[in-house]
């Protein structure tokens, strides 16, 4: 037990310097906020995307952490999760309907991923591991176009358009939604995670499997059904993606990278820091192209590849994790 | 044997190979594929699947115009065979597409192929190989003025600097307090674009008060249309692939800016892709795009429109729901697929390339039934004459209406001289 | 000595089948093979990094980039013989394989896999940025295209130059020094190889040879580069293609050369799928099953029925 107590400091654990730097980057967007209505507008922007980056991580982070498997579908299962939701529209459901059995839809198919291709590779190198993954999502892209093809899909708007405007700053309803619905499904599986017996035993299972074992946790099951509950938080965030950029089989890529940087940002190790790595990379790239002339589009993805690759050689275990990994 | 002679026979081995390699280059090429006693075989790159997708249905179109008129006896007896490959507008892919039209399925010609950037990555191939690059769907000026280099390639549509021009002619004339915000692609569609306007503005060039590029590949347009709002811009230009164009008119509205005006260049001005725009909250008042198809929507009486309703009945019913919402990249691919066989009728009675290269350059015909009323196909190319530009007309639309009937009318008369 | 004969002999009879290929194949065709050849190039190199010194790679397609450019740039401005492109593609990817080599040396397994991985995303989109002089996503051309038959040639003797540098590479000090830091790089270190020294070689090798594979690429691609070429994907095949061979075969990189660049092709003209997007289909499901059934490749596979059919024969008394 002791080691538990350890391990859960681990996830949640920032040193000083990191909550300085986040109390101070927070003092930094209110009062820019509070200056100029642009500074606020490309804030609130980039915290409904950061949200959404923020999702796909934590689904990262969820997977890595526990089977140690660095998931390239993860974007491509989101995108397929949402094109059932958007199948079950067609067939007549409301649009909250459709995305609550999306959710449980998705939670099967990730335990089916996982009993069926990760756990027969499971113990095999890093690469083996990966490339079952790259093969999975050329699997689903395949099979989405296949079944809906490529061209633009439009769902109902879930929180519809309306658009509130306090002082200079409009807020869409719709970006609101999003930064609400991502945080609550994070939140939600915090409080999971933290204290119910099966988030428990999910923890053990992926910390200390022989000693779990040994206390009569189903190791195998609890593994799968964190690939389960990834799913459903990548279903989320394929969800919430829909409404600003709409359906199309290769919406989740674009995104998929930013939620990699994101979870390395904030640890790979660390649910907590995947999520606030979100909503850090989303405000830092708008606030950037916003404000510096040389960020044009074309540098979105290499600056936030860049921050990744500070991340990495400084501080390999990223903002909020401390365990130093070694792993050959 | 020694370590040095293992290594002399492996090497002498390898020798070997590269030269018998070498020796093997060269080759008889055949004139003429493509082309036999009943068919004549074509082909095309189009997007059926990526960002620009939205215009799959032009490709659908042709091939539905190919089988009515196969079925009306073909062309001199022969059938038309199109071939459509899909290259998701990525031009990296377009060029091994390319070479398999021409080396894997022998096309007498590349009929329609859409997107700059593609076309740019193959006219090189295509003209290497005096394959005739055709009627491609793009306006860029480059097909109208590069036939010195590029003598098999040869666009339909007005050109997009051409288009550009007229836009910033009519801000410049009619809006005297314009403050223009550009969102543009950041490859040579969008710069020519973006050009044209500057030329068009001429000397209200300080009109544009800012400018932002996306990437074809990037659907989230959010953080530069906050940019153009956010350096006081009321006129709001896209000149973008339609998946961008739609989300720009969404996010604009999201983020509440209201606008004196909207210009939307006309790869993106479809009824079909405006009303989702209007389905996900975009407010669409003074939208303004210019035109050079018939309208399904707006002149159904046309005998031209009559014509393509009853062609998309018969040949293309699964495209009937876009057409019937008035999706004019129907009406586009009827009107090439009609230039195209208007063209090859006049290539001679067994066609060849460059006989097909020699009656696009001499299009003269006001016969067209699927382009805007009034407008004439004209090319001519001879000593002193260079006219390689098919369509030189456009009319300035704006959206009007709402609910069922909201749809583009036309503003005043057709415009010439657009290149 | 038998084997070496055998060796020899096989050598020979494959160098044969290649030079006489040509003959007998559509010039469609050709082009195939040459990107078989091309895959083959990047994948051995690959092979050097991951296979034989134990390090990741998910990035080699930024490689292949930074080789292709290089040609279309020298030709685009200088005119320079595409030949001649080759070996400063060579040059430089083996200093910018280097430059990555080292800050590597701290990172290793999924974290080493995630950093290259953002190599693989960003280095592509930089001719975008300076589109100046690389021509953005109109891409930029070489001077003159080559035919199909000279690519053929060109790249397979390249291939053939890949296979004899890696095995005379592999077969020294050098592959010793590699071997034992896969094995383990405590024991190497104790054992008097230097680990900084060896891994960032390994680096660069297997850089230069994904740079000329890259410059290949941009030749096939009818001279022209442009940034999607070098896409995720492409990194992505070439280490398909090097799990499928089998990690630590110079002779299994032709399998996966063989995988990665005819399946696409061959799945499109199966019934039921034919084309679109089936083939995606087709070949994720059988990257998928041959990870899961075959954990060391096709070269795994063969070792393992050469295995057998040796133990078969010597368990037969009659045999000998």
């Amino acid at each position: 037990m002791l080691g538990f107590t350890r391990k859960t400091k681990v996830s949640t654990g920032a040193s000083l310097p990191v909550v300085l730097g986040i109390v101070a980057a927070c003092v930094f967007l209110a009062i820019g906020s509070a200056t100029s209505d642009i500074f606020a507008q490309q804030t609130v922007a980039g915290l409904a995307q950061g949200a959404i980056f923020g999702s796909l991580a934590l689904a990262l982070v969820l997977i890595y952490r526990a089977t140690e498997v660095i998931n390239f579908a993860q974007g491509e299962l989101a995108m397929a999760t949402t094109y059932i939701a958007y199948q079950l529209t067609l067939w007549g459901l409301s649009y909250w309907l459709s995305f609550f059995l999306t959710l449980l839809i998705s939670f099967v198919l990730g335990i089916v991923v996982y009993g069926v291709l990760i756990r027969p590779v499971q113990h095999r190198s890093v690469i083996a591991l990966v490339i079952v993954t790259v093969g999975l999502f050329i699997l689903i892209d395949g099979l989405v176009t296949w079944k809906w093809g490529a061209d633009l899909k439009f769902m109902p708007a879930p929180f519809g358009n309306q658009v509130y405007h306090a002082g200079g700053v409009s807020f869409a309803r719709q970006d609101i939604g999003v930064l609400l619905v991502s945080i609550l499904s994070v939140i939600l599986l915090w409080v999971l995670f933290q204290f119910t017996k099966l988030g428990l035993a999910m923890r053990a299972a992926a910390l200390r499997p022989a000693a779990a074992a040994l206390v009569g946790v189903r190791v195998d099951w609890m593994l799968a059904v964190g690939w389960g509950l990834a799913a459903v938080l990548g279903a989320v965030a394929g969800l919430m993606t829909e409404p600003s950029v709409f359906l199309t089989p290769t919406m989740m890529q674009p995104i998929l990278l930013y939620a990699f940087a994101a979870a390395v940002l904030g640890g790979l190790e660390s649910p907590a820091g995947s999520v606030i790595g979100g909503l850090a990379i989303g405000v830092f790239l708008n606030l950037v192209g916003q404000y510096v002339g040389f960020a044009t589009s074309e540098l979105r993805l290499p600056i936030a590849f860049f921050v990744l690759l500070v991340v990495l050689l400084l501080k390999p275990t990223g903002l909020f994790g401390r365990r130093q990994v070694r792993r050959v | 044997m020694g370590m040095k002679g293992r290594l002399l026979a492996v090497l002498t081995v390898l020798a070997a190979v590269a030269a018998v390699a070498v020796s093997a280059a060269g080759g008889a090429v055949k004139a003429d594929p493509g082309v036999s006693a009943t068919t004549v075989k074509i082909g095309g790159t189009f997007p059926l699947t990526g960002p620009a997708s939205l215009y799959k249905t032009i490709p659908a179109a042709e091939k539905a115009y190919y089988d009515y008129v196969n079925d009306h006896g073909g062309v001199n007896g022969r059938k038309i065979d199109f071939t459509i490959l899909d290259d998701a507008y990525d031009p990296s892919k377009t060029v091994p597409l390319a070479q398999e039209l021409v080396e894997k399925d022998k096309v007498f010609a590349v009929v329609g192929s859409l997107g700059t950037a593609p076309n740019l990555a193959t006219w090189g191939y295509y003209n290497q190989r005096k394959v005739p690059q055709v009627l491609v769907a793009t306006g860029d000026s480059y097909w109208g003025f590069s036939w010195k280099k590029y003598p098999y390639t040869i666009g339909w549509q007005p050109d997009y600097p051409g288009e550009g021009k007229l836009y910033g002619k009519y801000i410049a004339k009619n809006m005297p307090n314009a403050k223009i915000g550009v969102l543009y692609q950041n490859d040579a569609f969008g710069k020519n674009y973006y050009a044209g306007l500057r030329v068009g503005l001429g000397a209200k060039k300080s009109m544009v008060v800012d400018a932002e590029s996306y990437d074809a590949t990037q659907t989230n347009v959010t953080q530069q249309i906050i940019a153009l709002k956010s350096k006081g811009a009321n006129t709001l230009v896209i000149f973008a692939i339609p998946t961008q164009a739609i989300t720009a008119l969404v996010t604009a509205t999201k983020i509440g800016w209201t606008r004196d005006a909207t210009f939307v260049g006309n790869v993106s001005s479809n009824r079909l892709f405006m009303l989702s725009a209007l389905q996900n909250g975009a407010d669409l008042s003074n939208v303004y795009s210019t035109n050079y198809v018939a309208s399904q929507t707006t002149q159904k009486n046309l005998p031209g429109v009559k014509l393509a309703t009853q062609i998309i009945d018969q040949y293309a019913p699964s495209l009937k729901a876009n057409y019937d919402l008035g999706d004019a990249n129907i009406m586009y691919g009827l009107g090439v697929a009609w230039t195209f066989v208007n063209a090859l009728q006049r290539s001679g009675k067994t066609p060849t390339r460059a006989g097909l290269m020699k009656a696009m350059h001499s299009l003269n015909t006001s016969k067209n039934p699927f382009v805007y009323p009034g407008i004439k196909l004209q090319t001519k190319m001879t000593k002193k004459v260079h006219d390689n530009f098919p369509i030189e007309q456009e009319i300035l639309i704006k959206w009007t209406g709402s609910g069922a009937s909201a749809d583009f009318q036309p503003i005043g008369k057709l415009q010439g001289g657009i290149r | 000595m038998r084997g070496l004969a055998i060796r020899l002999v096989v050598i020979a009879a494959v160098a044969a089948a290649l030079a006489l290929l040509p003959f007998g194949l559509s010039d469609y065709h050709k082009g195939l093979a040459v990107r078989v050849a091309i895959y083959y190039i990047a994948i051995v190199g690959l092979n050097v990094l991951i296979g034989y010194t134990g390090q990741i790679s998910i990035g080699h397609g930024a490689f292949m980039a930074i080789g292709g450019y290089t040609t279309a740039i020298m030709s685009n401005y200088h005119h320079t013989n595409l030949i001649a492109t080759l070996p400063l593609s060579f040059a430089i990817s083996f200093a910018c394989g280097i430059a990555v080599g080292i800050p590597a040396l701290r990172l290793s397994g999924v974290y080493l896999a995630l950093a290259t991985f953002a190599l693989a995303v960003s280095i592509p989109q930089l001719p975008l940025k300076w589109s100046k002089w690389t021509g953005g996503s109109n891409g930029i051309r070489t001077h003159t295209t080559p035919t199909n038959e000279w690519l053929y040639a060109v790249s397979w003797t390249c291939a053939a130059l890949a296979f004899v540098g890696a095995w005379l590479l592999l077969r020294g000090r050098t592959g010793r020094a590699f071997r034992s830091i896969r094995d383990s790089e405590l024991a190497a270190a104790s054992s008097g190889v230097s680990l900084p020294i060896y891994k960032t070689l390994a680096f660069g090798v297997s850089a230069a040879f994904a740079g000329v594979a890259g410059s290949l690429f941009v030749l096939v691609t009818n001279g022209f580069a442009q940034p999607n070429e070098f896409g995720v994907i492409l990194s992505l095949q070439i280490l398909i293609g090097a799990a499928v061979a089998g990690l630590g075969s110079l002779w299994g990189g032709l399998a996966g050369a063989l995988f990665v660049g005819l399946l696409p092709e061959v799945s499109t003209s199966v019934p039921l799928i034919g084309s679109g997007h089936g083939q995606d289909v087709v070949f994720g499901l059988i990257v998928i099953l041959v990870m899961i059934l075959l954990p060391n490749g096709v070269a795994g596979l063969l070792r393992t029925i050469d295995s057998r059919f040796k133990s078969a024969i010597k368990s037969d008394p009659t045999a000998s």
